[in-house]
Order: C-alpha cells, then structure tokens, then sequence
C-alpha cells in the first residue's frame, strides 16, 4: 500500500521557471535538463506573478527559482524582484552565466530587499578534472568565477554539491573536534574518504571528503565566507533506476516525523500546474490537481522512487 | 493571559547560553532602566560555561521563561540538542556543546526546565504580547531579519490573536514595526555577542507609552572573565573567540545571506 501524508502549512513556493532548458547536461541530472528540445517548458513571467501574489497572501516563508538554467529565462530579473518584494528568495544556477554585469545586477537587486536573496551554485567536486566530468568541459572555472565575483560584491553564494549517500545526510561524520583550529578557519580535518583510496574522475564521491575539499578550494580562491549544502544523488532523469524498485510503505512511516518531507510544506508551480516538489516538478504523476497553489495544498501518495531518498537520507531541497 | 497591572515597561531576554556574568549585567540594566518585569524567551545553556549558575540568577529575579529548544532537548535529555541545524560543521560545533550541556546540569534543573511553557501571553498597557522561543508554530524555527517576510508575521498574529511577538533562537536582535501596525522583536541572545565585532549582548526592552515603542538595549559585560570560564572547561577555543571579538566563529552556516555578509566569517 502507497502511504500519503497530509499537508502541513505551506512555507516555501518553488518555481521551475526555465523547465528543463539548460545550458549544461549534467551526467546525473535528476531532471535531465539540457540545451536541445526541454521536455518541460519554460513559465510565462505573469503565471510566476499570479503565483508570487498568492503565496504571500498564504503567508509563505520563501520562494525559491530553478530549473533547467533560471538565468536563461529572459525576464529573470525582474521575476527575483517581484518575488524579494514579498519574501526570502532563493535562485538554483549552475553559475556558468554570472559574469560581472549579471554579479552587479544580482548585488543591486539584494541591496535593494529587506530579504535575502541567496545565489545557489552547483559544483560537483573540488577540481575542474572531476566535476567537469560530471558537468561539462569548462563548468568548474565559469562556477568557480562566479562564485568569487558574487562573494566579492557582498553576496556569498550557498555551492551545492551531489554526493553518494549511503545513509542520513546528517550523519555525514565530524569526528573529534581538531586539537588547534584558527578561529574561523577549522580544517575540521579528520576522518574523510577511506584510506588510501582516492575518487575515481568524474564519480560523486562521500559527504565529508567532498565538504573539507570544496570548503579549502573556496577558502583558496579567497572565498572568506564558505557555504556549502550537500545533496544526494536522484534516482530519476539520468539516474532514474538507481535506486531500483523500492517504494515507500506504511510502516516507513512508523515513527518518522512527517515534517521532515518536503512536500508536506511546499508546492513547485511549472508548466502544466502546480506539482508536490521541487524533484517530481514536471512529472505527470506528480501533478497536484488544483488551479490555484491554494486548492493544492492537498494530502499526497508518496509513490515515486524520489520519495525513498528524501525518507533515508532526510534531505530536503530548502537552503 | 498574564496581565502586568500598570506596568508599562517590561524586559525580554532570551539565549542566555550559560553566560551568567552577561544575565547578571542584562539583569542589572533593565533594572536600572525601570523595567517592570522581565521575560526570558528561553534557552538557558549551550555553548557557555557552568549552565547550572544562570538558573538562581534568573529564579531569583523572578523572570518568567518559556522552554528554548536546548531547555526541552537538556530536560528530555534528548539525543541532541534540537538547533535546527542542516549542516554538519554547524552540527559538529552543536555536539559539542550539547554534550558538555547536559552532563554539567543538575538534576534539579533539568527538571525544572521540563516545567517551562512553550509560550507566554502577556498584556502591556492594552498590547497582547506572545512571547515564543524560535516562532509561535515551531520551537526552532529562525526568524532571522531577512528571512522573515512581513506576511507571516501579520499571519502568526491573526493566529494567536497578537499584536506583539516575541522570539529568539537566530542570535541577532531585530525590530520591525509592520505596516498592519504590529511588532515583531527578535530580542537577541545575552548568551552571545552579535556577529557584529563587539563584544556587547542585546535585550529589548518594550514600553507601553500607551503606543508601543521597542527598544534593543546593548549591555557590556565582563566577557573576558567568560572567556576564559570557557577554556579552563575545555570548551572550543572558537567559542572563546567569539566572546572576545564579537564575531562568530560557529553556527554560521544556518545565517541568512545579508547576515552572514555582515560578519567576518
């Protein structure tokens, strides 16, 4: 039996404003986004408006803006500004497209808004030989760049990073605390990838050897405010089928606290409606019936394989 | 409802953080400033020293508290200590401190902790206060300045039939005056300096004047004497550093964009 969880409150409003049109085509991206022929369509600014309204009178916490690619959407900007007039705002980018006029736009718009807008980008690994692996030829400089050039303006992006997960992302390991750490700047260094051995090119290696490493590049690179969110890999667009068949049941439920699920606090508006989350946005199945984000806050079956990830590794896609 | 009489001007304090030599000072300053009473808005340890010397300090004074996440997590003894926290060197730190928490409370307190209300609902001078720890629905939920948007504000009130609310749990004091013409008062941790490059502690203090006017009190304390408190225990090194420049050194990975710009690290 599929179990269902009834909504909760809504707190945050997603949306996929660019479909899946992507200047990338990242090796595992769980949307299988890309250049050629999007098989989800970009969203008209004035549905995004409709919605931004809605979801303030809703009373939501923040509003978030992915993809695909957000700043190939032609109207992106004034779409942040709308929505940094009613809420936090959050913009999911694989940084490639930041160049300093975008930067200065980005900075000028957060100045402006009592909320913060937070500039999330992707980076897969520490070196350009692996995460190019993963995101193309040339991403890891363009992302690295643009990072700099958002923390210089007074704007630290949060870096996103795909990891293997065998279990709860909480329980990426601290070990013991280091016994001289300068303030501000602990290594942290203790227990990371297994001894000896190294990732192969181009594989999304385990939590914490990929934290330590990402957060010393970007100390390097003379990033001096550090942020990173690690997330799991997704068993659908180009992994779907990795985590085979396994679906939740009743007794996953046992126990768990609810609210720990996405889906029990947000809605994605993309085109075709208004879907469960920000990972199933697109999805035939994942559609929530209703025409207005209120009408969609909905209980619902927790039937995809997606579903088993959030459960075990207790990720969510907020910042 | 507890109504305050003629009082017209009341203290509210919260993240004490075992930092009793900066509660003595906070104490000592609404006092001096005429406050009527005080509320603390919860969570008494974490991340200082000694948590049990906070706890006849606050007792008595007579301030009302309301349970912080760290006071249901220590009386509970709970497996952590329930911060909120998503990222691991957030959560390294929040281990830390936990542990040494827990085992320096006494029973007696731990006890007392468990009989603490999740919130308190106060009348001054004809403003109906909820006074919650992180936000009225969720016990650690961060309303940091810039996450938090005016439409769920004017909704936790409509909810709670509330002109003013109280809360803590972030670090950082803010005020707002919304344009429905409530309040809403972070008011800050005396447990902690600000993330600002000072070392000084903040509390609000709200006079009913009869129109409700808040204000964010800054209050100097002998942080160095803390300081080192916190070193002869063993306690982080990077928690010292805080107390003695003012910036954060840990928990920076749960601030907002414009906050954690604002800090050093």
């Amino acid at each position: 039996m599929i179990p269902r969880v009834a909504f909760r409150e809504l707190r945050s409003v997603w949306f996929q404003v660019t479909g899946t049109l992507c200047n990338l085509a990242c090796r595992h991206c769980f949307n299988a986004s890309g250049p050629r022929d999007p098989w989800l369509a970009s969203l008209p600014a004035d549905v995004v408006l409709r919605s931004i309204a809605e979801a303030e009178a809703l009373g939501v916490r923040e509003l978030y803006f992915t993809g695909g690619e957000p700043f190939l959407h032609p109207e992106i900007l004034p779409l942040l500004e709308a929505a940094l007039a009613v809420a936090p705002t959050t913009v999911l980018t694989n940084g490639t497209l930041i160049d300093a006029g975008l930067a200065d736009a980005l900075a000028a718009l957060a100045a402006r808004s009592p909320y913060s807008l937070e500039v999330r980008v992707s980076l897969d690994a520490a070196t350009a030989e692996d995460n190019d692996a993963v995101r193309g030829r040339g991403t890891f400089a363009r992302a690295m760049a643009a990072i700099v050039r958002l923390s210089a303006r007074g704007l630290p992006p949060i870096v996103t990073s795909v990891v293997e997960l065998g279990g709860p992302i909480s329980v990426v390991e601290w070990g013991d605390p280091p016994q001289t750490p300068p303030a501000g700047q602990t290594p942290l260094a203790s227990e990371t990838r297994p001894a000896g051995q190294t990732p192969p090119a181009g594989s999304l290696w385990s939590g914490r050897a990929r934290y330590d490493e990402l957060r010393e590049t970007l100390i390097a690179a003379g990033v001096d405010k550090p942020r990173l969110k690690l997330l799991p890999v997704l068993p659908l667009g180009r992994c779907a089928g990795r985590a085979g068949e396994r679906r939740l049941t009743p007794e996953d439920l046992e126990g768990f606290d609810t609210a720990r699920l996405q889906c029990t606090e947000t809605r994605v508006v993309a085109a075709g409606g208004i879907y469960v989350c920000p990972i199933l946005a697109g999805l035939p199945g994942a559609l929530v019936a209703g025409e207005t984000l209120a009408e969609t806050l909905t209980p619902i079956a927790l039937d995809h394989a997606a579903c088993v990830t959030c459960h075990e590794t207790g990720v969510t896609c907020r910042n | 409802m507890q109504k305050l009489g003629e009082a017209r001007r009341i203290a509210l304090l919260g993240g004490v953080y075992a930092n009793a030599h900066a509660l003595e000072a906070v104490l000592a300053d609404a006092h001096a400033r005429g406050a009527e009473a005080v509320y603390c808005l919860g969570d008494l340890g974490g991340f200082g020293p000694h948590p049990d010397r906070v706890f006849p300090l606050l007792r008595g004074a007579g301030v009302a508290c309301v349970q912080g996440n760290y006071d249901e997590a220590v009386a509970a003894g709970a497996v952590d200590c329930g911060c909120g926290y998503t990222d691991p060197r957030d959560n390294h730190f929040a281990r830390i401190s936990y542990a040494y928490t827990l085992a320096q409370t006494s029973t007696e307190h731990r006890r007392w902790l468990a009989t603490l209300p999740p919130s308190l609902r106060v009348d001054l001078g004809g403003h109906r206060l909820l006074l919650c720890h992180g936000s009225p629905r969720q016990i650690n939920e961060f309303l940091w300045e810039s996450t938090t948007p005016n439409g769920l504000l004017d909704r936790f009130c409509d909810a709670h039939d509330a002109d003013v609310l109280g809360f803590t749990h972030t670090g950082i004091a803010w005020h707002r005056a919304l344009p429905s013409g409530r309040h809403a008062v972070n008011v800050g941790a005396v447990g902690r300096p600000e993330n600002d490059g000072r070392t000084a502690v903040r509390y609000a203090l709200l006079t009913a004047t009869p129109a409700l006017t808040v204000e964010l009190v800054s209050v100097d304390y002998d942080h160095e004497t803390l300081a080192r408190e916190m070193e002869a225990e063993g306690l982080p090194p990077e928690f010292a550093a805080t107390i003695r420049t003012g910036w954060w050194t840990s928990c920076l990975e749960s601030l907002p964009a414009k906050e954690r710009a604002r800090g050093r690290y």
